[in-house]
């Protein structure tokens, strides 16, 4: 438990650190927010008084610790654009990003780890460069363009099949949940499909290294097939690897996430965070970024507790093992 | 800290390495996992500035010690580039890496088009004998515009991986200091801040900068680094435990000396591998930004700027969309697969032939 409260701490140190560098990115524009938020040629009265209702006038520390401490009671500030509460804007957001992104998960699980699997198990040599090249493809599309061509194959409208909605979101949200569901299918393919590849390459690793090792040798001793001990054995010994990696590649997709919601249209926070930023709405911009900062931050400690409870080979060898991390 | 990672380093420092961030794949199966290494044991071959030390037995060309430069770097370069050559995968990297660098260097002098010039009456065209590759929505030339982004693009590379090694190399010196505080506020750093995406850092950033160049490059060698530093640290740490870095202390060398001659030889194949990993992210990370509009401000050309423009119409005319992302896909394989080959030719433990001229 020692490793549980020191992560925990370090959780609570790195979310305060990026908390005052957000701060002071947002202080060090030219001009200050005030001005930047008022627009251009508006008059300086209409700046002082903007300047006035957002406390700029206080000291750098007195706002940091108010802004803080608004956050702490659940108060993250009100969009100046649309007088919406930031809080209620992200959980608006968030209800298409993160099934978004779940989806995106499973299908990259669904498809990475049972090919990188199969990258293992297959004895011929032809087979298992289509595997290498197929991983190394992959992992090479940007995420706009394998977007398009999953839009230009699949679409309604301009696609070869027309199946699923080319763009947008289901109008009436979540109350219609298949039209709902049918419109995350391709971005939500889009996003798992390239991350796939990074994680069949890794599942191929991490199992081939186990398939040449005294684990799986040992099963096989035993009376299992390669297949079954490979599967069986390795995959078990493995797991705690693929859980640390799934939880990196969960932060690594929100970029794809990003641009992908941007191009089919859906209003989901990443194309919420582009907008306020194009906006220079910083006070929804300041909350939603540090918002983000903490889940991921938050992702990561969970995984690497995870991969220890996995793990029991790292909780024998005692706390020291921890390394700090 | 310091007697840990000897003390348990086979699962803690796996557990490390094996963390890489989506693409950063530290090695790869078949390559790595067959190949015996010997860890902790000097170098030898790499040969910048420090003798060659006790090499294992069990490779059958003793390398006799106290000949640090026994290859010139000129000859060094080409017999490494002639086994990459030898390579199927190497051979394909570099003809396309070449291409690259020949193209970038000819649109300073000539593109088929002036960027600016448009072509009213042939908008949106397929290829053709005029326009290679098509026109745009504006009648721009599409090749034109991709020649002209490919100069922006490896620009914005070199300063990633510049950035990148310079930043890596620095949190790899923090955390393998001997200032016990120094080391563990590094580490710890590094694990904390590895789960923040490079895209928050780059929308952080695009706050204060608006679009830029810098946005893409300070974002990704800030993000790569860390993950440079945290694929690295295993390695470093065990080159900095050594005998020989040791006995280059009681000798008098400094911290920055024993880095650069001891410690960075060590860690040179993770460094390529990830350098060139780093690189390849950055052009997708250049299209996914400039897309954002936080990337390569609008006007300048780039690769990421000519996917994203085409990106609008593109239930218009889909084929001119095809290009730019056939482009940065190929570029993309090519400088991932250019680290691993370039790992295995450069590396005297795999390359016999770079042990040279003596043993034999």
């Amino acid at each position: 438990m020692r490793f549980v409260i020191r992560r925990l701490l370090l959780f609570m140190a790195a979310l305060f650190g990026i908390s005052v560098c957000l701060f002071v990115a947002l202080r060090i524009l030219p001009g200050d927010v005030a001005s930047v938020m008022a627009g251009l040629n508006s008059p300086p009265e209409r700046v002082a008084a903007l300047r006035e209702q957002l406390g700029l006038n206080r000291p750098l520390v007195a706002q940091y610790c108010d802004w803080i401490a608004a956050l702490c009671r659940g108060d993250f500030g009100t969009s100046i654009l649309t007088g919406r509460s930031v809080g209620s804007l992200v959980a608006a957001r968030a209800s298409v990003t993160f099934p978004l992104i779940v989806m995106g998960l499973i299908v990259a699980m669904a498809v990475g780890i049972p090919l990188g699997c199969a990258a293992v198990l297959c004895r011929s040599r032809a087979l298992r460069s289509a595997f290498h090249i197929m991983s190394i493809i992959g992992g090479s599309v940007p995420a706009l363009w394998g977007g398009l061509l999953l839009i230009l194959l699949f679409s309604r409208g301009s696609g070869l099949i027309g199946v699923f909605p080319s763009q947008g979101f289901a109008p009436d949200g979540w109350a219609d949940s298949g039209r709902a569901l049918a419109s995350l299918v391709l971005p939500a393919l889009a996003v798992g499909l390239i991350v796939a590849a990074g994680l069949m390459r890794y599942t191929r690793a991490a199992l081939g290294d186990l398939a040449s090792s005294g684990y799986v040798a040992m099963a096989m001793a035993c009376g299992m097939t390669r297949t079954e001990a490979v599967l069986r054995v390795g995959l078990r010994l493995a797991v705690p690897q693929l859980v640390s990696v799934v939880g990196l590649t969960f932060a690594e997709m929100i970029t794809g996430v990003m641009v992908i919601e941007n191009l089919f249209a859906l209003p989901g926070i990443g194309n919420g965070l582009v907008i306020d930023v194009g906006n220079r709405d910083l006070i929804a911009v300041q909350s939603e970024l540090l918002m983000l900062a903490a889940f991921f931050l938050a992702v990561g400690f969970l995984v690497d507790v995870l991969h220890r409870l996995l793990d029991p080979r790292l909780q024998t060898s005692g706390d020291s093992a921890a390394q700090g991390g | 800290m310091a007697n840990d990672d000897i003390v348990n380093g086979g699962i803690a420092d796996d557990d490390r390495t094996s963390r890489p961030r989506t693409q950063g794949l530290p090695s790869d199966g078949d390559s790595a996992a067959s190949r015996p290494r010997w860890r902790g044991l000097s170098r030898s071959g790499w040969g910048w500035s420090h003798a060659a030390q006790s090499e294992p037995a069990s490779d059958n060309a003793p390398i006799p010690s106290g000949h640090p430069r026994s290859l010139r770097p000129l000859r060094r370069i080409a017999i490494i580039l002639r086994s990459m050559w030898r390579h199927g995968e190497g051979r394909f990297a570099l003809i396309v890496l070449a291409c690259w660098l020949i193209v970038a260097l000819v649109s300073l002098v000539w593109t088929p088009y002036p960027l600016l010039v448009t072509d009213g009456y042939h908008v949106w065209n397929g290829p053709s004998a005029q326009h290679w590759l098509g026109t745009d929505g504006t009648g721009a030339d599409v090749l034109s515009w991709l020649m002209a982004g490919s100069r922006t693009n490896l620009l914005i590379v070199i300063a990633v991986v510049a950035v990148t090694a310079a930043f890596g190399l620095l949190l790899v010196a923090a955390m393998v200091s001997r200032r016990s505080a120094l080391a563990s506020v590094s580490v710890v750093a590094v694990d904390a801040l590895i789960s923040v995406p490079t895209v928050l850092i780059a929308l952080i950033l695009a706050v204060p900068l608006g679009a830029s160049i810098m946005v893409v490059v300070l974002a990704c060698g800030f993000g790569y680094g860390l993950n440079l530093a945290r694929v690295a640290r295993p390695q470093a740490m065990l080159a900095a435990r050594s005998a020989y870095v040791e006995s280059a202390r009681a000798n008098g060398a400094g911290g920055w000396r024993v880095l650069v001659g001891h410690i960075v030889p060590n860690i040179m194949p993770v460094l390529l591998v990830q350098l060139s990993l780093s690189a390849g992210t950055a052009v997708l990370a250049e299209s996914g930004l400039t897309y954002l509009g936080i990337g390569v401000p609008s006007g300048v050309p780039s690769w990421g700027h000519s996917l994203a423009t085409s990106v609008k119409f593109i239930n218009v005319f889909p084929l001119t969309v095809l290009w730019p992302g056939l482009l940065v896909t190929v570029v993309v394989v090519a400088l991932n697969i250019f680290g691993d080959v370039l790992r295995d030719a450069a590396d005297p433990l795999t390359n016999p032939e770079l042990r040279g001229d003596h043993g034999r």
